[in-house]
């Protein structure tokens, strides 16, 4: 498991995360969203001991990565966006990266590259953008590591292979691992991702359980929002576009969009921690006449 | 080879040291193929224009082996400079650093490979090049210059070297770009600083003055052709210079290296 405790970090003057705290428990598939420059790369980095924090700790299954002690490395798998990935055949690649993983399970590697369909050029280095990806995700799966870090895992690749890897993802939860997935493409991951984190001005501002965004909110499309207790609403040419509590009106909802969730959070997020608490919503504010 | 779970929790592991040396030969290997290759071509080339191997002629001017020596220390020096590189590397970056061995493991096959294996596999290529000259030389009807083979002299040349390329490496953990370049002149820079120094202290509190200037030839100080510091001072002298460069120089520059790979981070990269 993962503990961050007052985490500062920053690469000028203003910190990019400022007095995060966090804690990622076993045999759970986070999700991390926020905004473009949040810090969800650089927390990911902190976290695999790439970066190292101004302040702050973080401790993963009981080790201090920024140390970069073997065991905390080999422990800790780090798939980045855009994988770089050296010229090497597969064979050549697994015989000089994977000797330093005595857990890393070779025969594992070549189902998940088969699951995968990735192909078998000479070398590595040329694949495409979106089947580095996925070599980069089977080497990290297969690794053994007990703490898995994605950066956009999905960007890049195309539909078929976005529903293999979250077949492959949701194959690779496992108790005696933690996996954190950081993304944009929420929709992408919506059905994998428990909880959901998002992080804003440095700082975790939610934690939400699926079973807490499944219980309590919804999503709905209305020509008005009366009569609806609503968290966030977005006009577009059709209508509305609404987060609402499930109590009440309601009720019907469709389940909770997480676009809609994280836009939410970020535009509205004393409502949402209001729907969250259970707690009594004012009316919600409609800018203009639209009401 | 793969490690046992039990080498991790070591600090320091042979076993981690040489998957990384071995690692780094593998990719060094075809920069040295290309090496021997434009060696062997120069070679060629006077035996086809000359009907002698140059590397292997021996005279007043080139003691045997003295290209030979040349080539390694200056191939050698190449690949210090360069043999920290993927720490800098804006893509690979990452990778390098996480690669799962301590900052110590991968300073010290960077050190183990440029000033032990290099100059070993570079010697023996060389040895087994010149024999294969020679013997063309020979059967084209050349003078038949002799084979080298590393001696005395060489490993006195090692020395020299192996402090360099402690320097070289430690040029290589600071600079991203052009790290051989930025190192040597670096190293100029302070021989210039510190002869220039050394010789107005010399001029100042030897002799009283630099109004006839002063000159510093094979190992003696000079005015004019007044020997102005006695042999004593200058072995004194000597003595001091060789303490700075075979002792503390190398070892500043280990620590140097070493602490830069181990406060490196992923900054680097386009964030």
């Amino acid at each position: 498991m993962v503990r961050i405790e007052s985490l500062v970090f920053g690469y000028a003057a203003k910190p990019v995360i400022d007095g995060l705290g966090l804690r990622l428990e076993r045999g759970r598939a986070y999700g991390l969203l926020g905004l473009n420059g949040a810090g969800k790369t650089s927390l990911l980095k902190l976290i695999a001991g790439a970066l190292r924090p101004r302040s702050g700790r973080i401790e993963v299954w009981g080790r201090d990565p920024s140390g970069r002690g073997a065991a905390a490395l080999a422990d800790i798998a780090f798939v980045p966006e855009d994988p770089w990935l050296p010229a090497l055949t597969s064979a050549a690649y697994l015989e000089r990266f994977a000797a330093f993983r005595p857990s890393f399970d070779i025969k594992r590697f070549e189902e998940l590259r088969r699951e995968l369909d990735i192909v078998d050029p000479k070398p590595v280095s040329k694949l495409s953008y979106g089947q580095r990806k996925k070599f980069a995700l089977a080497a990290a799966l297969a690794s053994g590591a007990g703490t898995i870090l994605l950066d956009e895992p999905t960007n890049g690749l195309d539909i078929p292979s976005k529903m293999q890897f979250r077949k492959v993802l949701a194959s690779s939860i496992s108790e005696d691992r933690v996996i954190l997935v950081s993304t944009h493409q929420v929709r992408d991951l919506e059905n994998l991702i428990d909880p959901v984190l998002i992080v804003d001005s440095g700082m975790l501002a939610f934690e939400i359980e699926s079973e807490a965004i499944g219980a309590k909110l919804g999503s709905t499309r209305a020509t008005s929002l009366s009569g609806l207790e609503v968290v966030h609403a977005e006009r577009d040419a059709l209508g509305w576009n609404a987060l609402v509590a499930r109590r009440g009106a309601g009720t019907s909802a469709m389940p909770a969009d997480i676009e809609m969730l994280f836009n939410a959070a970020l535009a509205k997020p004393e409502r949402l921690a209001a729907v969250l608490a259970d707690a009594a919503l004012t009316p919600y504010p409609v800018e203009g006449s639209e009401k | 080879m793969r490690l046992s779970a039990k080498s991790l929790e070591r600090r320091f592991s042979i076993e981690r040291l040489y998957l990384l040396v071995r690692n780094r030969l593998y990719d060094e290997a075809p920069t040295l193929l290309i090496g021997a290759a434009i060696v062997a071509g120069l070679n060629a080339l006077s035996l086809v224009l000359a009907k002698t191997a140059f590397f292997n002629i021996v005279s007043a001017e080139t003691p045997n082996g003295a290209f030979w020596t040349l080539a390694i220390v200056l191939g050698g020096l190449f690949l210090a400079g360069a043999s920290l590189k993927g720490m800098h590397d804006g893509r690979g970056q990452t990778d390098w650093l996480l690669l799962p061995a301590t900052s110590v493991e991968k300073y010290a096959a960077a050190l183990v490979d440029v000033v032990v294996v290099f100059p070993l596999i570079a010697a023996a290529a060389g040895v087994a090049l010149s024999a294969l000259l020679a013997l063309v030389e020979v059967l084209i009807g050349g003078p038949g210059n002799p084979i080298w083979l590393p001696g005395m002299g060489e490993l006195k040349a090692w020395g020299g070297f192996a402090v360099a390329a402690t320097v070289f490496i430690a040029g290589s953990s600071a600079f991203r770009k052009a790290p051989f370049l930025k190192t040597g002149g670096i190293v100029l820079g302070f021989a210039f600083v510190f002869a220039l120094a050394l010789a107005l202290l010399v001029a100042q509190f030897v002799y009283g003055g630099w109004e006839n200037g002063i000159s510093f030839m094979n190992g003696r100080f000079y005015s004019g052709s007044d020997e102005i510091v006695s042999e004593s001072a200058v072995r004194a002298m000597q003595a001091a210079f060789d303490i700075a460069v075979y002792a503390f120089l190398p070892v500043l520059a280990v620590l140097f290296g070493a602490a830069k790979v181990s406060e490196k981070e992923a900054k680097d990269e386009v964030q």
